[in-house]
């Protein structure tokens, strides 16, 4: 039994963590977001420095040693607020990406920083349940021709490329017949925004798109299994985003309250203070343990209720550890000079991304047979 | 990262496994799971068919007759322990007095109380809070004054569990009032059965005998009762705090009590549909499960440190904090879904063809007698000073 980081693996937490402190800072990041230049420059770096190839396994292109890798990498990026799309574009349609006709390409492409994707799927839900909300699309000729409309697709202002969850056969909620289509972006019509914790999104239409079969990623109408295992990692890497977040958002905390003086002493003297630095850090170093379990499980057989037990951990206690670190900052808490009110706004995008709380306990009880469905 | 315990340490939970399902009388563990009293003299049948295997003094050395197991030892045997729903065994005597003595004891001692402990002979409980000293255990009083070979007791404990059934008590005594407040107090071997040792229940909520106080008055103590020298108990104390660290944790009775749970709520409830199908009972179940599993991962994470030499540290308290706080949780749920029948005082239930079932009928009392969870052992709010000085630093 260890649950201690080996030896590269510390490496690259502490090359990301040290790239990060001298390269991007919250000025920086704000400025990148109407940047597309200067964000894909810094993207190129990180690709030259590794880290896109550690979320890839040896078999697929990557350098991976094992999942644990890109958990790493998650955890400085939450530290450090890290706001270019690694986890929805390299994590997520990565994943995906695997089962392309021309993977190897596409994933190369990926790993040298040259490819961004985004994943148009589960219609209005962040990113889970893939049986719903796919586009439609109609059988022609060899080919296919998909329609549809999606209000929000993550990271994708700036994908070169979209991956389209499309119904080609049953209905809304069937498991089968929803495929998996790779389609350039720029074929689509895309109307760009930010969602509130500052990461890119776009609107996307499609309007008789014509796609060869060479387009399918997977089965065709086998989708939903592929789209689940991509959550599911992306999930676990969503938690240790979150879990970077947590362990910097304490200590940060913490010395506020140590400095800070009313009434003549340093906030930390109040014990109700105290017991909420004490409550906050029983939460996140419990909730760590679960990530870390779920994201040792990625390796061998995927254990989807030991994930979503780790989604709502995560997501219970990043929403209890920035919730005080932004109470207990007080004024500047609330600013958006200060770094702990972004870490607010992206712990609780993090919290309903991929399933909140809710849809998490429910699905665990659902996959683990506890009591009855209603 | 790694999370497999080894060939070796699977291979040994099997064994308890097996050995738990011959060997303990089902009508014993149907008690326990039931949350039923269970007697003295069914503790020391227990214990003696323990002691038979060599499986008594889990944290024992093996000269002295334990199985000197380290933590994951132990720790898988607890869980599986726990899962039989076999009754804990005495605690303060094998757990607590066992490993003290071992440690700090003279020869004599250990020869002395050592096998009366593994054959049950002997019964120990824990003298340690007092009326003024609650979770500040350096305000106690109880004065022991020497007088030539010997120490004169006088004073008063509280809270001391199961002290009904036993016939020593090993106490915390001051025998200094000079210097620091921790350095006057000793540890000190009490023979309970002599004059001027008074033993009165106190009865808890729901109407249990499990604590008493201890009364004593005018006691001489031959000064070879002392455990280590005058002034050690602080020293003393820590080691035996240190020896539960992880059973703070609950791990296994929770485990247990989560299994029961989840056993129950496929029962049909008052509409005839499964209990469990109601949806905020279930997304409360899966919470306190989901709950129990990272705290077991987090008493794994301890675990690991401990087993690669790694002292723990304060961390520990937030193994109590929690597995106290899910145990209450549990009780809490068993009793819910245990409806009316969960809700009757059992003492009060007329003998012969059971009224209710006993599967339901301890359950309101199982609940508030786990309300001193968060509440001995330092509160858990002594636990959240802890963590909030020693790990975040404020």
């Amino acid at each position: 039994m260890d649950f201690t980081y080996s030896e590269p693996q510390t490496q690259l937490k502490d090359s990301v963590e040290r790239f990060l402190a001298s390269r991007y800072d919250l000025r920086r990041r704000k400025a990148l977001m109407d940047d597309a230049a200067g964000a894909d420059a810094l993207w190129r770096e990180m690709a030259e420095l590794g880290w896109i190839g550690a979320a890839f396994a040896e078999a697929d292109g990557g350098y991976a040693e094992s999942a644990l890798d890109a958990f790493v990498v998650m955890e400085a990026f939450g530290r450090r607020l890290m706001a270019l799309p690694y986890l929805t574009s390299i994590i997520l349609c990565g994943d995906l990406l695997r089962h392309a006709p021309a993977a190897g390409e596409l994933i190369a492409a990926m790993i040298e920083g040259r490819l961004h994707v985004a994943l148009a799927a589960c219609g209005n839900a962040p990113l889970h349940s893939p049986r719903y909300g796919a586009m439609a699309a109609t059988r022609d000729g060899g080919g296919y021709v998909l329609n549809g409309r999606m209000s929000v697709v993550l990271g994708a202002d700036r994908a070169q490329k979209l991956l389209i969850a499309a119904r080609t056969a049953g209905a809304d909620g069937d498991r089968d017949g929803v495929t998996l289509f790779l389609a350039d972006a720029d074929k689509t019509g895309r109307r760009g925004f930010r969602m509130i914790d500052g990461q890119g999104a776009a609107e996307v239409e499609i309007d008789n798109l014509s796609l060869g079969a060479e387009a399918v990623v997977g089965a065709p109408d086998g989708a939903v299994p592929l789209i689940e295992a991509a959550i599911d990692r992306a999930t676990v890497m969503a938690c240790g985003e979150a879990v970077g977040a947590m362990a910097h958002l304490i200590p940060a905390t913490a010395a506020h309250i140590r400095t800070r003086e009313q009434y003549g002493a340093p906030l930390a003297k109040f014990q109700v203070l105290q017991h909420r630095m004490a409550d906050a850090f029983i939460a996140a170093e419990t909730a760590r343990s679960m990530a870390l379990v779920a994201a040792i499980g990625l390796d061998g057989d995927r254990d989807p209720a030991a994930i979503s037990s780790a989604k709502f951990q995560v997501g219970r206690a990043s929403r209890q550890v920035a919730y005080q670190a932004v109470q207990l900052h007080g004024g500047i808490g609330v600013s958006e000079e200060l770094d702990i009110s972004h870490h607010h706004i992206r712990l609780t995008m993090i919290d309903r991304l991929f399933g909140d709380q809710a849809f998490h306990l429910r699905r665990y009880a659902d996959l683990t047979q506890l009591g009855a469905p209603a | 990262m790694d999370l497999s315990i080894g060939p070796e340490a699977e291979r040994l939970r099997d064994e308890f496994r097996t050995f738990f399902a011959t060997k303990l009388p089902a009508d014993l563990a149907a008690k326990v799971r039931n949350g039923e009293h269970v007697t003295k003299a069914e503790h020391q049948h227990w214990q003696r068919i323990l002691n038979d295997r060599g499986w008594l003094g889990t944290s024992w050395k093996k000269e002295w007759g334990g199985t000197g197991w380290g933590p994951l030892e132990r720790f898988i045997y607890d869980e599986e322990y726990s899962a039989a729903w076999a009754p804990r065994a005495n605690v303060p005597s094998i757990d607590l007095l066992g490993p003290v003595l071992i440690e700090f004891g003279t020869e004599a001692q250990k020869k002395r109380y050592l096998p009366r402990i593994l054959t049950s002979d002997d019964w120990w409980c824990q003298g340690f809070s007092e009326p003024q000293a609650g979770s500040d255990l350096a305000a106690l009083q109880m004065r022991a004054v020497r007088d030539g070979d010997h120490y004169v007791v006088n004073g008063v404990k509280l809270w001391t569990s199961w002290a009904q059934y036993a016939n020593h008590i090993f106490a915390l005594v001051r025998t200094s009032t000079e210097g620091p407040k921790q350095a006057g107090i000793s540890f000190l071997l009490i023979d309970m059965q002599q004059p001027g040792v008074t033993v009165s229940p106190i009865l808890t909520l729901g109407g249990m005998h499990a604590v008493n106080e201890v009364r004593i008055e005018d006691v001489r103590v031959p000064v070879d009762n002392l455990v280590g020298n005058e002034g050690d108990a602080w020293t003393i104390s820590r080691f035996l705090l240190g020896h539960e660290r992880l059973v703070g944790a609950w791990i296994g009775p929770n485990l247990a009590l989560m299994g029961q749970l989840r056993e129950k709520l496929k029962r049909p409830g008052h509409d005839g549909r499964p209990i469990g199908a109601d949806p905020a009972l279930r997304a409360r179940a899966a919470e306190v499960e989901s709950d129990l599993m990272t705290l077991r991962y987090t008493a794994y994470r301890v675990l690991a440190d401990e087993l690669s030499g790694r002292e723990p540290g304060p961390i520990v308290s937030v193994l109590k904090v929690r597995g106290s706080e899910i145990q209450q949780a549990l009780t809490d749920l068993l009793m819910q879904v245990g409806g009316l029948e969960a809700l009757v005082h059992p003492f009060t239930l007329p003998d012969g063809r059971p009224a209710v079932s006993p599967e339901r009928a301890h359950m309101a009392q199982q609940f508030l007698d786990r309300r001193k969870l968060t509440i001995y052992g330092g509160s858990a709010e002594i636990q959240r000073n802890i963590i909030a000085r020693q790990i975040v630093g404020v």
